[in-house]
């Protein structure tokens, strides 16, 4: 204790004396009642608590944050014993910091109380750094000792997403090993897709009748998996019109997706020998706005009279916007999106209707191509792996749950090998 | 050049972006936002594409050829050039003619283009009424009850009940239990098809997007 | 919507009530739709196509061209973004159908990097942490309903066996549980597109007309 902060006391001690503030509590005044705070006493006690300067905060380690891109250095203490406890006024503590340890110790940041850890994020890769942690109450600050010394560096593994790392390598090697026995010809099994029988026998209804057939891609801009899913079933539905000598009308909110559609409509007609059945005006650009594209889409549904209506892709509110109108325009209906929200509305709405991942089947299923078909069953693994590991999860869980106690460590592992973090 | 190089270029931005979840580093970590940055920009002058997409068929093929319907695309362009004047020469910010525009035309049509949904959920729920197999009922019957669930008139018709049937109780059951599950079926199936088409885009398995196999 | 009417009586026509006229009467164009396609209607559409387009041509101009290319380039010196610009302009090769393929440079690059972020972001939100949170101790009939309406709607999405048998019984269960789902989404729906065309009603009668306050 500071010569200064021990005559402050004294001074407190006899102004509140010469204050008459009774110093003994109830001895001299009236009973206490239940609940009531010894008046005298209290205020000695703050006026005293307040001139006596924190415990310090103790045992300050800094250390390099590990597997992560450098610049942070975490730094953790025991907290003062007036935190919380004895005196309890500490109001938070300061991190300071040095290149050397005696001196030079400059603010960097400061913490509430009750805080045990701080992480500097400012910390230039490679210089050694001491910390010190300052405890304040209202009046003082008492400084920890230095911590050791500690340098950032950056890491080339997010050791944190190891276990995702695990996971993804062997989901990429169901997938190649299935791609890879697919195109040394073996024979792989796709169950059949209803919705995917509905779109031949749609387009063959369109091309009897000497409509055209609508093809959607969905609003999603091409860098949407679904969006790419749904220009891989265009070049077959586009085989398929072009065989028929159909017109295929295809309608896009995102001028990229009108170039890409425009190559796959064009290969896909030169490859079954009708390359002069192509017609560029067919496939547009409308509005990368979704309500004019809506509104745009309505409009060719009802002028145009297409007897298909195909809707493969990220869709958003205007599904239900255009799969009703279609209807009501009496066409055949099929839909394909993975956007759960707006399942609902193409099922009540379409003939038929992909759900999630059957729009990424989809073109597996109808090329037949071995590639895909291994890529699909590949997945497949990958799910089955996922329902085997939430079993084997579950049971354990519950095992701990009904009191088998030795499981419970192994449960954690476990659980934990599918914990996702951030950082 | 035509096939072998955007498949490089394909690899190359894929595989930086999936790097960077994993290795912290900054010069990988760099990289991975210098190129995020760059999407934009790319993706950006695509929109000159699509006006010249409406240029070409409403400019240059509807109005001269005179086909049905030509004096609306007029409108169209007149619309087109309106906001495009107004935003180069007076600015896009509050008060200027652009923003007028875009919110007295604009909104409105986005906005009563929206609110026919109420409309057409109507029909649509109509609709599945007159379907007659149990995947359709299980759905309608799961759209009434949530449906009334949320409204007053949900609570004031089961009052009398044991909690557990009252209409806002079942709805809470139902959202939190087989919606859940549905959905989380749906998104982990649809997840693992993402991971799949990813990695064939990648690696260049997947190239229907870039026009032909 | 406007909490506050916006009715200020009919006259005189000041540029705030020309619009409120302007909005009114295209909504009632856009509505009429709800009875067939009119020629009210198409030119409502093809309205909101063209101020559409123009309106997006001018925010990706703004935010994309200047402000992350030409600002950068002309002001900072910075010379990167040169090279995304570049990629940007060969999508312009698209207008000269010789030359065409090389826009597939731009979309290369474009779509590589989305996979490659797609890859783990799916796998890290809508796998891992869906098994993770699934993991729970199945002690009511609730947790048990969970397991297995999981389970069974996970292996509709089986692709490689035929759906018959066990198989076929428990991809059923979970085709039951997808169309609770999609129920029970339709049914909470319904309100919110409700409440839509509540808004554009207070617009026509209380903004326009003044029927209501």
């Amino acid at each position: 204790m500071s010569v200064h902060s021990s005559i402050s006391i004294i001074v407190m001690l006899i102004a509140s004396l010469a204050a008459g503030i009774d110093i003994g509590g109830s001895a001299a005044g009236a009973p206490l009642q239940p609940g009531e705070e010894p008046l005298g006493e209290s205020a000695f006690l703050e006026a005293f608590i307040a001139t006596r300067p924190p415990g310090p905060a103790t045992s300050v380690v800094a250390h390099d944050v590990p597997g992560d891109g450098g610049r942070q250095i975490a730094i953790s203490w025991t907290r003062s014993r007036d935190d919380g406890a004895g005196d309890d006024d500490v109001v938070g503590y300061d991190i300071l910091r040095s290149t050397q340890p005696g001196r030079g110790y400059l603010l960097i940041d400061e913490v509430p109380p009750g805080v045990e850890s701080y992480v500097d994020t400012t910390a230039t890769d490679g210089t050694t750094y001491y910390y010190i942690v300052r405890a304040k109450d209202d009046m003082q600050t008492v400084d920890s000792e230095p911590s050791g010394p500690a340098a950032s560096r950056a890491n080339w593994f997010r050791t944190r997403r190891l276990n995702m790392f695990i996971i993804l390598v062997l989901f990429f090697s169901f997938v190649l090993t299935y791609i890879a026995q697919a195109r040394r010809g073996k024979e792989l099994f796709v169950r059949r897709i209803p919705g995917l029988t509905a779109v031949e026998e749609a387009i063959g209804r369109a091309t009897e009748m000497g409509k055209p057939v609508l093809y959607v891609p969905g609003i999603g801009e091409i860098d949407n998996i679904m969006t790419v899913a749904s220009l891989s079933i265009l070049t077959h539905v586009a085989k398929i019109t072009a065989r028929y000598e159909s017109p295929l009308l295809v309608p896009t909110a995102r001028a990229v997706v009108m170039s890409a559609a425009e190559e796959v409509v064009k290969e896909a007609y030169l490859s079954v020998g009708k390359p002069d059945a192509y017609n560029p005006d067919n496939i547009r650009y409308l509005s990368d706005a979704q309500f004019a594209f809506a509104a745009a889409v309505n409009g060719i549904m009802l002028r145009e009279r297409p007897a298909a209506n195909l809707y493969m892709g990220a869709f958003w509110a205007e599904s239900l916007l255009l799969a009703e109108t279609g209807f009501e325009a009496g066409a055949i209906q099929v839909a394909g999106t993975a956007m759960v929200s707006q399942l609902p509305f193409f099922i009540t709405a379409c003939d038929y209707t992909l759900i999630g991942e059957e729009l990424y089947a989809a073109s597996a299923y109808l090329s037949r191509e071995p590639k895909l078909l291994g890529s699909l069953k590949g997945s497949d693994l990958g799910k089955a792996f996922v329902m085997v590991a939430i079993i084997v999860g579950v049971i354990m869980e519950t095992a701990v749950a009904f009191g088998v106690a030795p499981l419970t460590a192994i449960a954690d592992i476990f659980r934990n090998f599918f914990y996702v973090a951030g950082q | 050049m035509r096939r072998e190089i955007p498949l490089i270029i394909t690899f190359v931005a894929g595989f930086v972006q999936l790097v960077d979840f994993f290795v912290p580093h900054p010069l990988v970590a760099n990289a991975a936002s210098e190129l995020r940055q760059w999407s934009v920009i790319v993706i950006a002058a695509s929109i000159v594409l699509g006006i010249g997409n409406l240029l070409r068929i409403h400019l240059f093929e509807r109005i001269p050829r005179r086909t049905a319907g030509w004096p609306y695309s007029i409108v169209l362009l007149a619309g087109m050039f309106a906001m495009m004047i107004t935003g180069l020469v007076w600015g896009v910010g509050e008060g200027t003619p652009f923003n007028y525009l875009f919110r007295h035309l604009k909104v409105h049509l986005d906005m009563t283009m929206f609110a026919l949904l109420a409309f057409f959920i109507a029909s649509a729920a109509y609709r599945a009424f007159r379907v007659r197999n149990w995947e359709a009922t299980l759905l309608l019957l799961a759209a009434v009850i949530v449906m009334l669930g949320r409204v007053p008139l949900g609570s004031l018709l089961t009052r009398g009940l044991p909690t557990a049937l009252q209409l806002p109780v079942v709805t809470e059951w139902i959202m939190n239990v087989p919606n859940m599950i549905g959905f989380r079926g749906i998104m982990m199936g649809a997840a693992m098809g993402v991971m799949a088409m990813g990695l064939r885009i990648i690696l260049g398995i997947e190239r229907a997007y870039l026009g032909g196999e | 919507m406007n909490e506050v009417s916006l009715w200020t009586g009919f006259w005189p026509f000041t540029p705030e009530r020309f619009a409120i006229w302007v909005g009114a009467i295209l909504t009632l164009c856009i509505y009429s739709f709800l009875y067939r396609d009119n020629p009210f209607y198409k030119f409502a559409e093809h309205l909101l196509v063209g101020v559409s387009a123009g309106y997006w041509a001018l925010i990706y101009w703004n935010a994309n061209i200047v402000g992350q290319l030409l600002v950068p380039v002309l002001r900072g010196g910075v010379l990167l973004p040169l090279v995304p610009g570049v990629l940007g302009l060969l999508m312009f090769t698209r207008f000269f159908p010789r030359f065409a393929w090389i826009s597939r440079y731009a979309i290369a690059f474009y779509v590589g990097g989305y996979a490659g972020l797609a890859i783990p972001s799916y796998m890290q939100a809508r796998v891992l942490a869906q098994v993770h949170a699934a993991m729970a101790p199945t002690v009511s009939i609730t947790a048990a309903l969970l397991l297995i309406g999981l389970i069974c709607s996970l292996l509709y999405f089986f692709f490689s066996r035929e759906h018959k048998g066990v198989l076929g019984g428990a991809s059923r269960i979970g085709i039951w549980f997808l169309m609770v789902g999609f129920g029970a989404s339709f049914g909470y729906t319904v309100m919110a597109r409700v409440s839509l065309l509540i808004g554009r009603m207070q617009f026509l009668f209380r903004d326009w007309l003044g029927l209501i306050r």
